[in-house]
């Protein structure tokens, strides 16, 4: 019996540790505990071991090419799980369908009638001037009004145990292959304990996607043709890609196995042309149509606008999502759940300033060791600035670039993550996590896989969990009792 | 089946058979290299294998070890067995949802195999032959792999199609080089472990005795290589199961692409057949030898044309 793992456990008092409250086992994670207490430092260096060679030989992994050559890496797992109760699941639950269903709508108005605009609900201008607002989507009639039908809402939690949404992806949000993987990975490293736990399955994923995406068929058939489109071998989440595709079935293709004839998508085959219905695509928005969107793509296939437009392909997510998850859109959000719903927003955004507003941005300026700022088009913790972990300089030279270009930047106060017992060198110690459902939404509503990612800032003292920065994740269990 | 998916397939069966013939023939080379009196020549291995110009070849040729390394573990040699190996990956790679996880795993060991620097210095200071074997043996669970777990759907087939068109190819080349060191003459009597040694590189030596009980001599190795049935490396057995494997794609849909190529294999399948050692005598073996390397390269380049280059 060694509990010394946990009895030299040492958490903090500046943020909300999932698993202890002071001393005392919060009761989600009790068993759990004496599950894992039973394990020697160095029984739970060969579990971790076990999971990496698991990993490595199961494939999950990313490339790095440096030359010719592709280096394989590990996406960093964490094998101590992060439990939720179902109660705060069903809070989360609820809150991100109602979330999604307000975004949804919003993109809908936005791309027809406008009436938000109309209202004043919203500037005109944060729409007009947003990089990802498509003029080619206007009163482009989309299948089943659904727009968002694959998102990743990414959660925190504050200090006081409250829930927050960080932020919204509604483009092409990854990361569910590794949900996947990291609940297979735990059945293999701790054998009987997921049954004994009572925790909710995730493996349904693929099959509820499919359904989804065979009803968004154009061509009334039973058995569509749905595929894959992903940028190819040399893009980072290439894995999540192939991953997706072999557990739906369905067929992964390139741009350059598409080609459109007479306003409908073919796939080329050594049996000849194939008509395709669906696309999910994981290429982003400006790589999709050369004739439409940026000229010099390679990625995407030419024509494949004018087939969605006439309705003989359904193309998931739809394009243009990045209007609804501009991170200074995502002040209004609550707005638009007012305004479509008529509800109170049951999950909350974490406080944000825009600073193209002068009020706002001296506030920031002012307080600015207490804030984050980031790019409202950014993506993977990169060009943002935390105010207490910047150098003056550093602090200088970013409110150089604010000024420069306001409306390309929000700031938050800077939120202090939930931490969790992470198993790093040998011992237990917090590190901070988000989470990140995965929301499908089709033609009979809104479904969301209990659990999702939970992403793991691993350096000590970071709050940044994205992978290209160091993160990793672990695997996200609801209970359910 | 995606006409890139097929392709990169074909193209991942035709690098690891290639990678086969080029170990083998390397191991039984540097055994021939320890054997002789005289200086032994690398020059066959080089001009078949590789695009190195005659003068590098001719300042080469004796040099064993530097061979060995050029040939095995050169990253800026196309033919090496790394590159080879290299290429195949990832060709299995980018349509991984095509070939089996135990098919991926087997490529991505023998990729690590012929990356790790000890082989290189093995090869340069020990005996090459455990670095050639081990090699080899990595190329054997390949084919094992792919014949116990792929499904028998177009993808195998086109796998199969690759295999057995490098192979009649190689088969040519070997012939053509060894051949043309005796001026393409079938009455040159030559030292007979120059035979032997030939005969070892393509696993056919023991075959070839209980064929051929007679001395080895140029008119059958001939037959064996290119029209002994029971020899799974002969050009008659390369040609007929690249017929089968082709016959297999047959459908409703393809009849134009269908018709071009069993036409092409089927012609040279027969020409094969149908002439003997009377008719090589008159034609020349030079000749002979050219003719169905042709052919062998237009049905590649009409697979290409009909399968993989969809227009």
């Amino acid at each position: 019996m060694d509990a010394s793992l946990f009895n030299n456990y040492e958490t903090g008092d500046t943020f909300y540790d999932e698993m202890y409250n002071g001393k005392t086992i919060r009761p989600p994670y009790v068993k759990l505990y004496e599950h894992l207490k039973q394990f020697t430092a160095e029984e739970l260096t060969q579990k971790e071991e076990m999971a990496r060679r698991l990993f490595m030989s199961q494939g999950v992994t990313f490339t790095v090419y440096s030359g010719d050559e592709g280096i394989e890496k590990i996406f960093p797992f964490d094998i101590v799980p992060r439990i939720i109760t179902s109660s705060e699941w069903n809070y989360i639950e609820t809150g991100i369908k109602q979330r999604l269903k307000a975004l949804n709508l919003f993109l809908n108005d936005v791309y027809s009638n406008q009436f938000i605009i109309k209202d004043k609900i919203i500037p005109i201008e944060m729409i007009y001037s947003c990089e990802h607002y498509l003029r080619e989507m206007h009163n482009l009639k989309v299948p089943h009004e659904i727009f968002v039908h694959i998102s990743g809402i990414d959660i925190i939690r504050d200090s006081d145990g409250t829930f927050y949404v960080l932020e919204d992806n509604l483009r092409t949000p990854s990361g569910v292959s590794y949900m996947l993987e990291n609940r297979e990975i735990t059945k293999r490293i701790f054998p009987d304990l997921l049954p004994s736990t009572s925790v909710r399955q995730v493996i349904n994923y693929p099959q509820l996607l499919y359904k989804n995406l065979a009803a968004l068929s154009p061509r009334h058939n039973s058995n569509p043709t749905i595929v894959m489109l992903t940028p190819g071998i040399y893009n980072s989440a290439y894995f999540e890609h192939s991953t997706l595709a072999r557990l739906m079935g369905i067929e992964l293709v390139e741009g350059k196995d598409l080609v459109v004839d007479n306003h409908r998508v073919f796939m080329k085959t050594t049996q000849g042309l194939q008509r395709v219905d669906v696309i999910y695509r994981r290429v982003d928005d400006e790589y999709l149509d050369p004739l439409v969107f940026k000229a010099d793509s390679m990625l995407g296939v030419a024509g494949l606008m004018s087939a969605y437009r006439k309705g003989h392909v359904a193309i998931v997510n739809a394009p243009g999502n990045g209007v609804a998850d501009d991170k200074a859109v995502y002040i209004y959000v609550p707005d638009m759940i007012k305004y479509y719903l008529n509800e109170e927003p049951i999950l909350k955004n974490v406080p944000t300033y825009k600073l193209e507003d002068a009020s706002e941005r001296e506030h920031v300026f002012k307080n600015i060791e207490k804030m984050v700022i980031k790019k409202t088009n950014g993506s993977g913790g990169y060009g943002m600035i935390i105010g207490n972990a910047a150098t003056e300089q550093e602090i200088e030279d970013y409110k150089i670039e604010v000024l420069k270009d306001p409306r390309s930047f929000i700031a938050q106060p800077i939120i202090s993550l939930s931490a969790a017992p992470c198993y790093i060198n040998g011992k237990l110690a917090p590190r901070r996590i988000d989470l990140r459902p995965f929301a499908l939404f089709g033609p009979s509503g809104i479904e969301i896989v209990p659990g999702g990612l939970t992403r793991v800032a691993l350096k000590e003292g970071s709050l940044v969990v994205n992978s290209s920065q160091g993160g990793g994740s672990k695997d996200t269990w609801v209970l359910n009792d | 089946m995606l006409s890139r998916v097929a392709n990169s397939l074909y193209w991942m069966s035709r690098y690891m058979e290639r990678c086969d013939g080029i170990l083998r023939l390397l191991r039984v080379n540097y055994e021939y290299s320890q054997d002789g009196f005289e200086a032994f020549s690398w020059r066959p291995v080089l001009v078949i294998f590789t695009d190195m110009l005659p003068q590098t070849i001719e300042k080469n040729k004796y040099e064993g070890r530097k061979v060995l390394q050029f040939m095995v573990t050169d990253k800026l040699n196309n033919n090496s067995v790394f590159s080879l190996v290299n290429k195949a990956r990832e060709n299995a790679r980018s349509v991984q949802d095509n070939v089996t996880k135990e098919v991926w795993q087997c490529l991505n060991e023998y990729y690590h195999t012929s990356r790790n620097q000890n082989l290189g210095i093995k090869l340069q200071n020990d005996d090459p032959i455990s670095v050639l074997n081990d090699l080899v043996q990595q190329g054997m669970y390949y084919y094992g792999t792919c014949e116990i777990t792929m499904a028998r759907n177009e993808g195998y087939y086109f796998m199969n199609i690759g295999k057995y068109l490098e192979r009649a190819m190689q088969s040519v080349d070997i012939l053509n080089v060894k051949f043309s060191e005796l001026n393409y003459s079938l009455e040159e009597k030559s030292d007979p472990t120059y035979w032997k040694y030939l005969l070892l590189s393509i696993s056919g030596y023991e075959i070839f005795l209980k064929s051929y009980r007679s001395a080895l001599d140029s008119r059958n190795i001939l037959h064996q290589i290119v029209w002994n049935e029971h020899f799974p490396r002969s050009i008659i057995y390369s040609v007929r199961r690249l017929k089968q494997s082709f016959e297999t794609l047959k459908t409703d849909r393809t009849t134009e692409a269908y018709k071009a190529l069993s036409h092409m294999i089927g012609k040279l399948e027969s020409h094969i057949r149908y002439t003997d050692l009377k008719d090589i005598e008159e034609k020349g073996v030079k000749d002979y030898l050219n003719h169905i390397k042709l052919e062998l390269m237009a049905i590649g380049n009409a697979l290409n044309h009909y399968y993989f280059q969809f227009n």
